[in-house]
């Protein structure tokens, strides 16, 4: 089923498309705004990279990371240096940015800088949250909760819609598989797709092992690519990658950042195969539901 | 038999039996089913026009050819399961009419809606035959 359009940025950035027919999106970034100049050096290497391969970009590095496992792991620049890098580097690049809130009341001041507004898997079915993310005005990316099926997400865009916000992605960043497991399970983008919302996947935090270190999340960096290519083929709008030049020295989730020296190879077979999908879809139609 | 008697002499009006919108939750449409005793509800969009009929059938049916988990189907909307193209009849109609149209298409229940398509009633054979009976 074709997935209504949102479109993530406005004349002042390179605007991308999202759903639809249109090329597989790409959201990407280190995890956290670890400094003004480490955010530059990514953005303008992702970039390149992606300019490479033909993906649209979507820039994202957050300025508070609230769901740490510990109390002296990095919590981030703060709210307030965070967005004015974002809005320097939107300016210096020309790409939409996005970040998450984790606090109602920075949602609209958040919104006022980036072009897409996430909400974290864990707030995803909070109605505050929700309620301030719709008046941000920007379309949003929700990510389905690790203790969420993917029906019940429909919920959560019932509550957005209600608010006003009727631009949402939906990802799919794993499932808890009992402690300090993730799985994915990829009946999830057909069952998400059918709220008319565009889905994506979201490669690295899906292979995150949560607090499985004791006081840090681990991660198995080794199934990214597999996993990606099993989700684009299944059909996803938009691909989530968290990336970085030195993972095990990054200042959040350096056990599953992606190393951005494997960022092409992943984006290139993505593209690849999301662009096989559909021509299938043009030459023998939307599959028939089978019962 | 009365032939004189007209659908709309013996059919239930509006608050008479379950009318849900097309986005309801199926979980939702059961609840509001189980308050009336006829086993059935009409799908209507925000116009109150009729799109589609939902049965105690439909739900046996579905219950068994789609195996779907209950937390799953409760939040599908109704209208996904609805029955699209139900029988109806208009009010003028004779009862006696749509009492044969029940027998034919075995069915207990039809919607009995205006020249446009608003839902405005429903004709249920217990009540038309205690009308015809005069109890």
């Amino acid at each position: 089923m074709k997935t209504k359009i949102i479109t993530v940025g406005d004349d002042d950035v390179k605007s991308v498309a999202i759903g639809g027919d249109n090329p597989l999106a790409y959201i990407g970034g280190p995890c956290a705004i670890e400094s003004r100049d480490h955010c530059f050096k990514m953005a303008e290497a992702t970039k390149k990279i992606c300019d490479e391969v033909g993906v649209p970009l979507i820039f994202k590095a957050c300025y508070d990371k609230d769901c740490r496992s510990s109390p002296s792991s990095f919590h981030g620049v703060g709210i307030d240096e965070g967005l004015e890098i974002l809005a320097e580097l939107r300016r210096e690049f020309g790409l939409p940015v996005t970040s998450d809130f984790s606090v109602p009341e920075w949602a609209v001041p958040t919104a006022e800088v980036v072009d897409f507004l996430q909400v974290p898997a864990y707030l995803c079915r909070q109605t505050s949250i929700l309620r301030a993310a719709a008046a941000g005005g920007k379309p949003v990316h929700l990510k389905k909760g690790q203790f969420m099926s993917p029906w019940n997400m429909k919920n959560s865009t019932r509550k957005l819609k209600a608010f006003g916000c009727d631009e949402v992605l939906l990802s799919d960043r794993g499932t808890f598989f009992g402690y300090n497991m993730l799985i994915n399970d990829y009946r999830c983008f057909p069952i998400m797709r059918e709220t008319g919302n565009p889905v994506c996947f979201d490669g690295t935090h899906s292979i995150q092992m949560p607090t499985s270190m004791g006081d840090i999340s681990g991660g198995q960096r080794e199934f990214i690519p597999s996993l990606v290519r099993a989700a684009v083929a299944c059909g996803i709008d938009a691909l989530f990658m968290e990336v970085h030049d030195d993972p095990p020295n990054a200042l959040s989730d350096a056990n599953t950042v992606l190393d951005i020296k494997h960022l092409k190879r992943i984006l290139i077979e993505a593209k690849h195969l999301h662009e096989t999908r559909l021509e299938l879809l043009e030459k023998y139609g939307e599959e028939e539901t089978i019962l | 038999m009365n032939n004189e008697v007209k659908n709309q002499d013996v059919m239930l009006d509006l608050s008479g039996f379950a009318v849900v919108k097309t986005d309801t939750y199926v979980k939702e449409v059961l609840e509001v089913m189980t308050k009336f005793p006829f086993g059935i509800a009409c799908v209507v969009d925000e116009e109150g026009q009729l799109k589609g009929v939902f049965t105690d059938g439909d739900m046996r049916r579905l219950t068994l050819n789609r195996q779907k988990p209950w937390a799953a189907l409760f939040v599908d909307d109704i209208m996904v399961h609805a029955f699209p193209t139900p029988t109806t009849v208009h009010a003028d109609g004779k009862l006696v009419d749509s009492i044969h149209l029940m027998e034919d298409k075995f069915i207990r229940d039809i919607p009995v809606v205006d020249e446009a398509g608003k839902l405005i009633g429903l004709l249920h054979l217990h009540q038309a035959i205690k009308h015809l009976l005069g109890i």
